[in-house]
């Protein structure tokens, strides 16, 4: 899938700015961003609910714009907000999906029974979709998309509404897809959804493409990326300070002189020295607790703001 | 089973799944036809109108085709604010197959709101023949398909207002219902407002179906023109609407 100088306005809005990017094939590439970034927008236009104002995208080589309906044919989307249908049991309401796909009318079934049992909704098969819970509904909507398995599949905040344990399953089926060889594409703003699924991030800001890569190499690129937190039994020595930021990093003490909290580059290297130079000092260690940055703190250093902060 | 038709049947099944409303706008029909209709046959006395029952019942219909086919419009818009349109848009069906399975919902929708009525008036009035119930039917639902074009072709106006598109939806209807021959013949009509009543799909569709069941044709508009009329309201209509499927509505504004 790609995306040629995609652009999207609505009215004076512009709500994608050319983007260019790709996803590679059988990979999990997921757009993250905060609401208002263009997430929704970008999938809605790949799938070609949406006509871009400028620019174009390709799945699997059919241009969006001009062959939507081989594009529709080759894809499947779980959209952000349940689409049901209220006087429709769940099972009927993927049949007809698995239908309008062309899944074998054989295997139809047992494969909606199986998705069903998996994403725990077989107990709500004799319900109404205006019966189901938030987290039901959601589970429903995913569901479509792995009775379908498309070449190409989109989700768009797959598990908001739905429980850790339900977070996890959907999580657990859409690496499954992955591995039985879709393509797929997640939308989200949940950082920890993000580190579980994607083989390669996308931040989007304000409808343009930040950064993509991978999720080690883009905790890589920030300077200071790792944190080190260093408790010592009594408050340190100035001399032990000055020392320490010889070291290089960023360092920050508590109030208290006992706690210390160092940015540096690379953990493995900095920690050892610290503690060579503590133990020189004669200032004695009690904790030291590591910690890699978030995706959180990637979006920060690339955006210059939080994903929780609004656009 | 063709993509085109699995939708359609999709949606039928939505109507059948609220069947409560369906008995429900039958045993209304029943309800109208029996006291009004007994009523207004008894307070309208003209040699010309030979039975007055049988003319309300027909007319009758025709409103309540015209509900049917503001109903398949109206669907239509609930279904774009209600999220349901970007899931069809999303389906593998090109967006004429989309509006072809769409009209072909029309046409079941309103055999089966106006099918049974339709029989039951024919029945009650002792006129039943297989023949005329079938041209009836065939006139009713052209109508109904025009309205739903008409009401869909408006639809654009709800993507920008629901409020407006619902304010001129029922001022048109208004005005398409009180300004037609649907319960008077045309030359019955005052002469200040019959020229307007000439611009209403519900004249050519009342004067079609009261022709093919038999009535007298000097109180109808010639049966031709009203048979082109409603085809070609139907026709123009829903390419009307086939190119705003196509060419304007989206699914969603997303952010």
């Amino acid at each position: 899938m790609e995306t040629l100088s995609l652009s999207k306005r609505y009215g004076k809005t512009d709500a994608l700015r050319e983007l260019n990017f790709t996803v590679d094939e059988g990979e999990i590439m997921v757009i993250l961003g905060p609401n208002g970034s263009g997430k929704t927008t970008l999938l809605m236009t790949l799938c070609t609910i949406l006509k871009p104002t400028s620019g174009t995208a390709k799945v699997m080589g059919i241009d969006v714009v001009k062959d939507g309906t081989k594009v529709r044919e080759v894809m499947g989307i779980a959209f952000q907000e349940a689409r049901g249908f209220w006087r429709h049991k769940p099972s009927s309401i993927l049949k007809f999906h698995a239908s309008m796909f062309d899944i074998d009318p054989v295997k139809r079934q047992n494969l909606i029974e199986q998705t069903m049992k998996e994403l725990e909704l077989w107990e709500s098969r004799d319900k109404l979709f205006m019966h189901l819970s938030g987290g039901q509904a959601k589970r429903l909507e995913t569901a479509k998309v792995l009775v379908q398995r498309p070449k190409l599949a989109i989700f768009d905040e797959p598990t908001s509404q739905v429980d850790l344990r339900g977070k996890r399953k959907i999580w657990d089926k859409i690496r499954e897809l992955r591995d039985q060889g879709s393509t797929v594409i997640v939308a989200t703003n949940e950082v920890r959804e993000a580190e579980y699924l994607a083989d390669r991030v996308t931040i989007l800001h304000k409808g343009t493409l930040v950064v993509r890569d991978s999720i080690p190499k883009l905790k890589d690129a920030i300077a200071g990326g790792d944190v080190v937190e260093v408790g010592f039994e009594d408050p340190v020595a100035d001399k032990l300070v000055e020392d320490l930021k010889n070291l290089g990093g960023i360092l920050t003490m508590s109030p208290e002189g006992n706690q210390l909290r160092a940015n540096v580059s690379k953990a493995e290297d900095w920690v050892p020295r610290m503690t060579s130079a503590s133990y020189n000092t004669g200032a004695k260690i009690s904790t030291i607790k590591i910690t890699e940055p978030s995706l959180d703190d990637v979006f920060l250093h690339f955006t210059g703001k939080s994903l929780e902060e609004n656009p | 089973m063709n993509r085109v038709l699995t939708l359609a049947s999709f949606n039928v099944s939505q109507i059948v799944a609220e069947r409560a409303g369906l008995f429900l706008s039958w045993a209304l029909f029943a309800l109208q036809f029996g006291i009004f209709g007994s009523l207004m046959s008894h307070l309208v006395q003209s040699s010309k109108v030979q039975d007055y029952f049988f003319f309300y019942g027909v007319g009758l219909m025709v409103i309540t085709v015209f509900d049917t086919g503001s109903f398949v419009g109206r669907r239509f818009v609930e279904r774009a604010h209600e999220g349901e349109l970007p899931y069809y848009l999303s389906l593998p069906i090109s967006r004429r197959g989309f509006l072809e399975s769409q009209a072909i919902y029309g046409v079941v929708a309103t055999l089966l709101r106006a099918g049974p009525p339709l029989i039951g008036v024919l029945a009650f009035t002792g006129r039943l023949n297989l023949l005329g119930a079938f041209f009836a039917l065939i006139s009713l639902t052209t109508l109904g398909l025009g309205i739903s074009g008409i009401m869909i072709s408006f639809s654009f106006i709800a993507f920008k207002s629901i409020d407006i598109y619902n304010a001129i939806i029922a001022g048109l209807s208004a005005l398409l219902v009180r300004f037609s021959t649907v319960f008077y013949p045309l030359s019955f009509i005052p002469s200040f407002y019959s020229p307007i009543a000439v611009f209403s799909p519900l004249t050519y569709g009342s004067d079609l179906t009261r022709w093919v069941l038999g009535f007298d044709p000097n109180l109808l508009l010639n049966p031709i023109l009203a048979a082109v009329v409603v085809t070609a309201i139907a026709l123009g209509t829903l390419s009307l609407s086939a190119g705003i499927v196509d060419k304007i509505i989206e699914g969603v504004k997303a952010a």
